[in-house]
């Protein structure tokens, strides 16, 4: 088709907006309300996805080392008792294997154990560590437990792991949990008084494959225990999966709305444009020169609708804004103009796509008439 | 050639004729005869069921969906109901045939300009269809066909919705444009235009040819 072929058409889609404007008018009406419920939808999700998010970052699973601490201070029934203790006891050269059992017999119990001190172990005789093989336990210093660290960095799914030394661990309880008491815990200090172990604290990437990555921490030689709130994430795992489908149903369901109004739109033009259409094929135009003025047509609401839509969202989400700082205080919104691109790129897809499909659609029934059969439809 | 109607109703029957390039042709007969049939055959509205069909160099029988504009704009149509689109002005409803065709704008404005003048409606270039007489919107129908000068006039009744006198004129126009070297073929009902004109008649009788005069229709 030649260029001044399409200039003129493109003018004749134009002109043909206005010429049937009620029409027009009411079609970016209903697309306008399309969209800006599509972009809502999307401003919903991708606010709820970051809340998630957020929520993922302080949702971390602590896993405790199986060091000296865990051999000494772990619960009654699996602490080190040098005379019976058959994992202690076994073979020399395979600390691994030695090390494994211990940690599979203390994972049992290891919920009781966390950084809230190990009540449950007797501190008022501490065993000397000298009872006890060095092959009892994995982590002997902080060089294996950084090296533990980085083993555990490298895990699927695993976004950044932090070493709590048992220190570090015993100062924040004193910071936190004591409340500044901690004149009555100095048993507490001391070589042997804390009873901590090692830690690392974990955040995941992907909470969707919490139980999967918590299990592979828990198959770490050298981790004795781990600790996680496996409800909350799966609390979010469902209200991600439950947004997610539902944007999705909703989008799908509003593109299926927009497609069908634009299509309705072009049947009317088309209709009350048949006697152009047939004067069109008589004098030899091409089915691709008949239909470019209702594809510019409907690609122009379209477009013209994305353009509304940008607006009245803007506005929409800016009062939204305000009232949710007003009713919950300060909270991580996404900022409008950060994502005002991509959904006004998304809109003139949805406008554009829907008037190429709907043209298309409708005037292939009419190209196959010819002559006489446009005056019966 | 013949053509059969999924309604099972033969519209044609062998019919076989030549027209050569340059004559002028009237096709008569009663209502059902076959005319309409063949002249939609003819702009490969409908396909022949069987026969060969050859026109402006194009065999209907084998010619591909993408090729019938083409086939189109070798020929001009005038329609008995006008089909003037009643929103744009007269020269706008010319210069339409010339934009299917991709034509230039100096071009469309010397073509229609030239034309309006050959059909004597040079002054009415500005007006709507609707402040036109059934003969002038017929003599625009008429400089919408020949606009892109074709070598095929296809008329359908043409003067079917006009006064008898300007029927006369519509035809002589035609037969003007006849001499010029443009082939005319024309559909008609009307037995004084046949009469008065000396082309050639066909006439058509359920769906066969009957008579076939070349001398002119006073002889039928």
């Amino acid at each position: 088709m030649k260029l001044r072929s399409v200039k003129y058409l493109t003018g004749e889609g134009i002109k043909n907006i206005w010429a049937n404007r009620l029409m027009s008018i009411a079609s970016v009406g209903v697309l306008v309300a399309c969209m800006v419920l599509i972009g809502l939808a999307i401003l919903i999700s991708l606010n709820v996805n970051k809340a998630m998010g957020t929520l993922e970052q302080q949702n971390v699973i602590m896993a405790y080392f199986n060091d000296l601490n865990s051999v000494l201070y772990g619960n009654a029934s699996d602490s080190y008792v040098p005379e019976t203790s058959s994992d202690a006891t076994s073979s020399d050269e395979d600390a691994d294997e030695s090390s494994s059992s211990n940690k599979s017999s203390s994972n049992k119990s290891s919920s009781n154990k966390s950084s809230s001190g190990k009540s449950s172990s007797d501190s008022d005789e501490v065993k000397k560590p000298t009872d006890i093989p060095d092959d009892a336990y994995l982590i002997h210093n902080e060089k294996e437990a950084l090296a533990l660290c980085k083993k555990l960095e490298k895990l699927d799914n695993v976004l950044s792991v932090e070493y709590i030394s048992s220190e570090k661990g015993l100062e924040s309880i004193k910071e936190g949990l004591l409340d500044g008491k901690d004149q009555y815990f100095t048993f507490l200090d001391g070589e042997y008084g804390n009873p901590l172990s090692g830690a690392a604290k974990i955040t995941l990437k992907d909470m969707g494959k919490f139980k999967e990555t918590l299990k592979a921490i828990q198959n770490v030689k050298g981790v004795d225990s781990v600790q996680s709130q496996s409800d909350l994430a799966d609390t979010i795992n469902a209200i991600k999966n439950g947004i997610g489908i539902a944007g999705v149903w909703i989008i799908a369901i509003l593109l299926i709305i927009s497609l069908v109004i634009v299509s309705n739109t072009i049947r009317v033009t088309m209709y009350n444009r048949k006697l152009e259409i047939s004067i069109m094929k008589a004098v030899g135009a091409t089915n691709s020169f008949i239909r470019l003025p209702f594809v510019i047509e409907g690609i122009a609401i379209g477009v013209i609708s994305a353009a509304v839509s940008m607006g009245i969202l803007y506005f929409c989400y800016r009062v939204a804004i305000e009232a949710i700082r007003e009713a919950l205080g300060m909270m991580e919104i996404i900022g409008f103009s950060s994502v005002a691109l991509p959904i006004f790129g998304v809109f003139i897809a949805i406008g554009a796509l829907s008037g190429i499909v709907g043209s298309v659609i409708m005037i292939s029934k009419y190209l196959k008439k010819e002559g006489s059969e446009f005056t019966a439809i | 050639m013949s053509k059969t109607y999924k309604t099972g109703t033969h519209a044609l029957n062998d019919v076989n004729i030549r027209i050569n390039p340059g004559e002028f042709v009237f096709v008569v007969g009663a209502s059902g005869a076959g005319k309409s049939t063949f002249m939609k055959l003819i702009v490969r509205e409908e396909k022949a069921n069987t026969g060969s069909l050859i026109v402006n160099g194009f065999d209907l029988m084998k010619i591909k969906n993408k090729e019938v504009p083409h086939l189109r704009r070798t020929m001009g149509i005038v329609f008995q109901d006008f089909r003037l689109i009643p929103t744009m002005s007269v020269f706008d409803n010319v210069a339409f045939a010339m934009h299917v065709v991709g034509a230039d704008r100096r071009r469309i404005r010397r073509d229609v300009s030239a034309v309006l003048s050959m059909v004597g409606l040079g002054n009415k270039a500005r007006s709507m269809p609707s402040q036109l007489s059934g003969g002038e919107q017929q003599r625009v129908g008429l400089a919408r066909a020949l606009v892109n000068r074709p070598t095929l006039i296809i008329a359908d009744e043409p003067t079917g919705n006009v006064d008898p006198n300007l029927s006369y004129e519509i035809v002589s126009k035609l037969t003007e444009i006849n001499k010029q070297g443009t082939t005319v073929l024309m559909v008609t009902h009307d037995h004084n235009l046949v009469r008065d004109f000396q082309h050639r008649v066909i006439m058509l009788e359920e769906g066969r040819i009957v008579a076939d005069n070349a001398a002119g229709g006073g002889n039928i």
